[in-house]
C-alpha cells in the first residue's frame, strides 16, 4: 500500500470504511471481491476496518460505512444507529438498504403472522416488516442494484475519495440497452420495467435477454401510467407487470396502485 | 456517373475481394414476437449472412462512426502535471455492404455538422475517411416516409450503389476507389432495357412508400404552433428513454463526462451519445433546467430535425427511415406528430 | 483482395479540413488564486507554450473550455482584458462538480484550455458611440473584459455607463476595482436587492439605475449612437431590453450574452443549442433581433 497519494496537486486521503450487512444475501458485498484486478487498487484507496466478507479484523473506527440489506428486527435498528453514530457518512449498497429489496416482498401480504408461520415453522423469531436503512436513520448516498455494480461502486468510492460529487443517471435502462443493441424484450413478448429503471447499470439483465425486474428502483420522472398502456397493448397480464413493480421495493406507490386496481391489497 | 451491369454470380466474388477488410453488413436478429423478422448491422465473414433482402435494420450504422462510448482523450498523471494522450479510433477501414439510401444520407447530413468548420469532429472526419460504403437499394416498410425528406434517392456518400434487376445489379460507380475495384469482375455497358428495368424498380419501391410527412412550410408551421397543446398529449406519452435518439442514423447530441482511474493515475474524457429527450439534458451547474418537461423536450426534438436544421442547412435533419417510431414504445411517430401539429389535434389522443 | 489501405487509397484520404483537436487544446498553469467572496475565486492562468501564449488572440465576451483532466470540462467566460495575451483571468463560482474540484486547487497545479470560443460584444464598432453596460449577479463575469477594453481606450468613445446588481453587498465581485473603474470616467452605479451592515449605496433593482440613466439621454443619441450590452440571470433580460428598446436604442445595438449547458463549446454536441442556434457558435453574444427570432431563448 503506497503512502499519502494526490491527485492535481490536492492530497487525497485514504478514508477510513467499513462494511456492513443488515437482512441480506451480502452479495453486495461479495461483488467488491470478485474482481481481483482491481482489487488491489480499491484497498490503495480506502482502509477498510470492517468487512466480514473479507477479512477476520474489524473496528468500529471508520468515516464511510457501506450498509448493505433491509431492516427487519429490533436489533438491527439499534445496529444501524450506531454505525450513523459512528460514521460520517452511510452509504446505502444495494436494493435491500435502497428500497427493502426482496426481503419487502413480505410485507406486501396481508396476514404477517401467517408468513411467520409459514417460513419459521416452530422457532419463530423476532421479524418486521422490512424497511430500507433511510426509513431509520439518515441516509447519505444510495448505490442502487441487485446486487451492486463493482464498476459503479469503484468510480463512486474514487469520486468520494477525490471529493468529486457523484450523480446518478437520471435516464432510464432503455438509453443503455440500445447502446448494447439489444432487441427489445417487448419485440420478444416479455414485460420490462426497463423504460422507467434508473440506468445506471449498463443494462445487465435485458443484455441477457431478461426483462428488467426495476432493481435500481424508479428513473426521476419516470412515465409508469404509460408503460402500464404498453404492456396492456402487448397483450401482458398486468399481473406480470405487478411481479415486477412489487420485487424490489423501489416502486412501492406504483405497486399499490396496481395491486389495488387488481383487487388485492391489504 | 458511371453505370455498369454486373452479372448474376460476380456478387460473390466482389465480397470475396472486400471481406479481407473488417465488413460490416445487415444480419437477421430473428423475428418479432409479431412476426416481424428483425435485422442488424453487424460483422459479416461469410456471404451468406450477409441478408441484402433486410427491410430495415432495428439499429442504424451510425455506431461505426459515433461510437456510444468514446474516450476523447487520456490524462497520464504525474503530480500536478499530465499528458494527454488522444486517438481518434480509425484503426482500420471498415467497409459498410449494404446500407440504404436513407442511411447513406444520413452520414451526408452528419457530415454537414460534425465535419463542418471551424471544428470538425476529428474522430469522427478519420472515421468516415476510413470507410468503403457499398449502398443497395431497399425494401420499404410502412413506417418509411424517405420521400417526404428527400432521403429516398442517393447522390453521393457512397462509393458505389447496387439496384437489382433480376438477377443483375445495376451498379452506380461512385468513386475512383470503388472503380479500381471493380475492374476484376465481369462487368457490362447497362442497356437500354436496364435502364428501364432500374426506373421499374424504382417505381415498384415509391409505391411501397405509403406513410408521408407534409413538410410544406413546416419550419414555419412549427414556429407558429409552438404554444400548441398537442405537444402536451406528446409529452404525456413520451416516456424520456432516449430510444429514438439511440436508433435514429441523424441524431448526433451526446455529452462529455470525465472520469478519474481507481489507482487515481489516469484521467480520462469519454463521450457519450445522448438524447434531447432525456430529463437532463439542459440542466446547468447548479440545477437550473431550461427544459424540464417531457413536452418541452420532445418538442425541441422536432424542432431541432425539422425547423432549425432546416434553417441551417436547407434540408431536415431526418431521412424518414421510421426507426424512431417503430422503436418507440409509446408509438410516437414522425408522421402522426407532425401531422397532429398541423391539424392541432391528436388522434386517439 | 483488395486491403482498403494501400497508397492510393490512404486511410485518412478525405482528410477533413480545420483545425485539429489539439490545435485547440493548451496546457496552462493556475499561476495564482484570489478569493473574492465565500463562493466565488479569480483564476490567473498562463498557457505553458509561449507560441500558443502570443497566438491565443481573444475579443471581449468570448468563452474558454476549461478542463480538470479527470474532474470535468466547463466553459468560462474571460474576464480580462484581450490586450494581455495569453494571461487570462477567470472568476469562477464553485457551484457544479468541476467547479467545486477547482476551488481546491493552488496555483502551480496544469489544467487544460480550449478556445477562445463564440461571438464577442463588438465593442470596435461601438468607437465614437455611447455604451450602457448592465450586469446582474454573475452577468459581471463577461462583463469585465469589455469593460476593461473599453478603458484601455477610454478616448475612443462617448459616454459610458456601468450598471452592476448584486443580491447582497457581500456577493459584489471586483469590488477591488470599482474605484479604479471610476476614474476613468465612467458612470458606475451599483445596486444590491438587500442591504447589509455598512452598505451605504442604493438597495434595489437594476431596473431602477437604468431609468435614471435613460430619463438623462436624448431619443435621438439613444437611437444613433448608443449601445447596450446586458449580461445577468435569464429573468432579467426582457424587463431591462424592453426598456432599452422604449427609449429607442436599436435592436442591434443591444447585446445580451445567453447561458446554456455546454459540453463540447465547438457546434457540435447541441446541449447549448436553442433551435439548431449554438449557443457556443452563433453566440454566447447575440444581438436583441437574433434573440427576438429564437424560440425559448429569454
Amino acid at each position: 500500500m503506497s503512502d499519502a497519494k494526490s491527485y492535481l496537486g490536492v492530497p487525497v486521503l485514504r478514508p477510513r470504511v467499513g462494511f456492513f450487512e443488515l437482512t441480506s444475501c451480502e452479495g453486495c458485498q461479495l461483488q467488491l471481491l470478485n474482481n481481483e484486478a482491481t482489487l488491489l487498487d480499491f484497498l490503495d484507496l480506502v482502509e477498510i476496518v470492517n468487512f466480514r466478507e473479507g477479512m477476520k479484523e474489524s473496528g468500529d473506527n471508520y468515516r464511510i460505512a457501506f450498509v448493505e440489506g433491509a431492516v427487519t428486527r429490533a436489533d438491527e435498528v439499534e445496529r444501524l444507529r450506531e454505525i450513523r453514530r459512528n460514521a460520517e457518512m452511510v452509504i446505502a449498497l444495494g436494493s435491500c438498504a435502497c428500497f427493502g429489496g426482496v426481503n419487502q416482498l413480505k410485507n406486501r401480504f396481508n396476514d404477517p403472522a401467517w408468513v411467520k408461520r409459514e417460513v419459521y415453522g416452530e422457532y419463530p423469531i423476532d421479524s418486521q416488516a422490512a424497511v430500507p436503512l433511510a426509513a431509520v436513520i439518515k441516509v447519505d448516498l444510495e448505490i442502487f442494484g441487485c446486487p451492486v455494480k463493482k464498476e459503479e461502486v469503484e468510480r463512486i468510492v474514487t469520486n468520494l475519495v477525490l471529493g468529486k460529487e457523484v450523480k446518478h443517471p437520471k435516464y432510464p435502462v432503455c438509453m443503455e440497452c440500445k447502446a448494447h443493441e439489444n432487441i427489445c424484450l417487448f419485440d420478444l413478448g416479455e414485460p420490462c420495467l426497463g423504460p422507467i429503471t434508473r440506468g445506471g447499470c449498463d443494462a445487465w439483465c435485458p443484455s441477457n435477454r431478461l426483462g428488467c425486474w426495476g432493481c435500481r428502483g424508479p428513473a426521476p420522472e419516470a412515465n409508469v401510467d404509460e408503460l402500464r398502456k404498453i404492456v396492456a397493448r402487448k397483450n401482458i397480464p398486468l399481473e406480470r407487470l405487478l411481479d415486477r413493480l412489487e420485487c424490489f421495493g423501489g416502486f412501492g406507490g406504483e405497486a399499490d396502485a396496481v395491486r389495488k386496481e387488481l383487487g388485492g391489497l391489504k | 456517373m458511371i453505370f455498369k451491369v454486373l452479372a448474376a454470380g460476380e456478387l460473390e466474388k466482389f465480397f470475396e475481394l472486400l471481406v479481407v477488410n473488417k465488413l460490416i453488413g445487415p444480419v437477421e436478429r430473428g423475428p418479432a414476437v409479431d412476426g416481424r423478422l428483425l435485422f442488424d448491422f453487424a460483422e459479416v465473414a461469410e456471404i451468406a449472412e450477409l441478408r441484402l433482402d433486410f427491410t430495415q435494420t432495428v439499429h442504424s450504422a451510425k455506431k461505426y462512426l459515433l461510437p456510444y462510448l468514446e474516450e476523447t482523450g487520456v490524462f497520464v498523471m504525474e503530480g500536478s502535471d499530465w499528458e494527454k494522450r488522444v486517438d481518434y479510433g480509425a484503426h482500420q477501414p471498415l467497409v459498410l455492404f449494404g446500407l440504404h439510401a436513407c442511411d447513406i444520407n444520413a452520414l451526408n447530413k452528419l457530415d454537414k455538422v460534425l465535419l463542418a468548420e471551424p471544428y470538425p469532429n476529428r474522430f469522427y472526419g478519420a472515421k468516415r475517411a476510413a470507410m468503403f460504403i457499398i449502398g443497395h437499394s431497399c425494401r420499404p416498410t410502412p413506417a418509411c416516409f424517405c420521400r417526404s425528406m428527400g432521403a429516398d434517392s442517393v447522390r453521393h456518400g457512397c462509393d458505389l450503389f447496387l439496384t437489382p434487376l433480376g438477377d443483375d445489379y445495376f451498379v452506380e460507380i461512385m468513386s475512383s476507389r470503388a472503380f479500381h475495384i471493380m475492374e476484376s469482375l465481369d462487368l457490362r455497358e447497362p442497356t437500354r432495357r436496364d435502364h428501364k428495368r432500374f426506373q421499374e424498380q424504382a417505381k415498384h419501391r415509391g409505391n411501397l412508400l405509403t406513410a408521408e410527412v407534409d413538410a410544406t412550410d413546416l419550419t414555419k408551421i412549427l414556429d407558429m404552433e409552438f404554444d400548441s397543446t398537442v405537444w402536451n398529449e406528446w409529452g404525456r406519452r413520451c416516456l424520456s428513454c432516449g430510444t429514438c435518439a439511440q436508433v435514429c442514423p441523424t441524431c448526433y447530441c451526446y455529452g462529455l463526462e470525465e472520469v478519474v482511474a481507481l489507482d487515481l493515475a489516469k484521467g480520462a474524457k469519454i463521450r457519450q451519445l445522448y438524447s434531447c429527450n432525456l430529463l437532463d439534458f439542459a440542466e446547468v451547474a447548479g440545477g437550473y433546467n431550461f427544459r424540464p418537461e417531457s413536452r418541452t423536450r420532445l418538442k425541441y426534438r422536432y424542432y431541432h430535425k425539422h425547423r432549425g436544421f432546416v434553417e441551417a442547412f436547407e434540408e431536415p435533419l431526418c431521412v424518414g427511415c421510421g426507426r424512431c417510431g417503430t422503436n418507440c414504445l409509446a408509438g410516437i411517430t414522425v408522421p402522426e406528430v407532425i401531422a397532429s401539429v398541423r391539424r392541432g389535434e391528436v388522434e386517439n389522443g | 483482395m483488395v486491403e482498403l489501405i494501400n497508397p492510393g487509397m490512404s486511410l485518412f484520404a478525405k482528410k477533413p479540413r480545420g483545425r485539429e483537436e489539439d490545435d485547440l487544446f493548451h496546457k496552462a498553469e493556475i499561476t495564482n488564486v484570489y478569493p473574492m467572496t465565500a463562493t466565488e475565486k479569480l483564476y490567473q492562468i498562463q498557457i505553458i507554450d509561449p507560441a500558443a501564449r502570443r497566438g491565443f488572440l481573444f475579443k471581449p465576451g468570448q468563452f474558454i473550455m476549461l478542463e480538470a483532466p479527470g474532474i470535468g470540462e466547463a466553459p468560462f467566460s474571460i474576464s480580462s482584458a484581450p490586450s494581455r495575451l495569453g494571461n487570462i483571468e477567470l472568476c469562477i463560482r464553485a457551484v457544479g462538480v468541476l467547479t467545486r474540484f477547482l476551488s481546491r486547487l493552488e496555483r502551480g497545479v496544469m489544467i487544460g484550455i480550449s478556445g477562445p470560443f463564440g461571438t464577442c460584444f463588438p465593442v470596435e464598432e461601438m468607437v465614437g458611440e455611447d455604451v450602457i453596460l448592465l450586469a446582474g449577479g454573475l452577468g459581471i463575469v463577461p462583463m469585465r473584459s469589455p469593460i476593461m477594453s473599453l478603458l484601455e481606450n477610454r478616448s475612443r468613445y462617448g459616454r459610458i455607463d456601468v450598471m452592476y446588481g448584486a443580491r447582497r453587498p457581500s456577493e459584489l465581485l471586483f469590488g477591488y476595482q470599482h474605484a479604479m473603474w471610476r476614474q476613468f470616467d465612467i458612470g458606475l452605479k451599483v445596486i444590491v436587492d438587500r442591504s447589509e451592515p455598512g452598505w451605504t449605496g442604493p438597495v434595489g433593482m437594476i431596473t431602477a439605475l437604468l431609468a435614471k440613466r435613460l430619463a438623462q439621454g436624448e431619443r435621438s443619441r439613444f437611437g444613433n449612437a448608443t449601445n447596450a450590452i446586458v449580461c445577468g440571470p435569464p429573468v432579467m433580460f426582457k424587463p431591462i431590453c424592453d426598456m432599452l428598446l422604449e427609449a429607442g436604442l436599436s435592436m442591434e445595438k443591444i447585446f445580451v450574452s445567453l447561458e446554456r449547458r455546454m459540453h463540447c463549446g465547438r457546434g457540435k454536441c447541441c446541449r447549448c443549442n436553442i433551435g439548431s442556434t449554438y449557443t457556443c457558435l452563433d453566440g454566447p453574444v447575440f444581438d436583441y433581433w437574433s434573440v427576438l427570432n429564437l424560440k425559448e431563448a429569454i
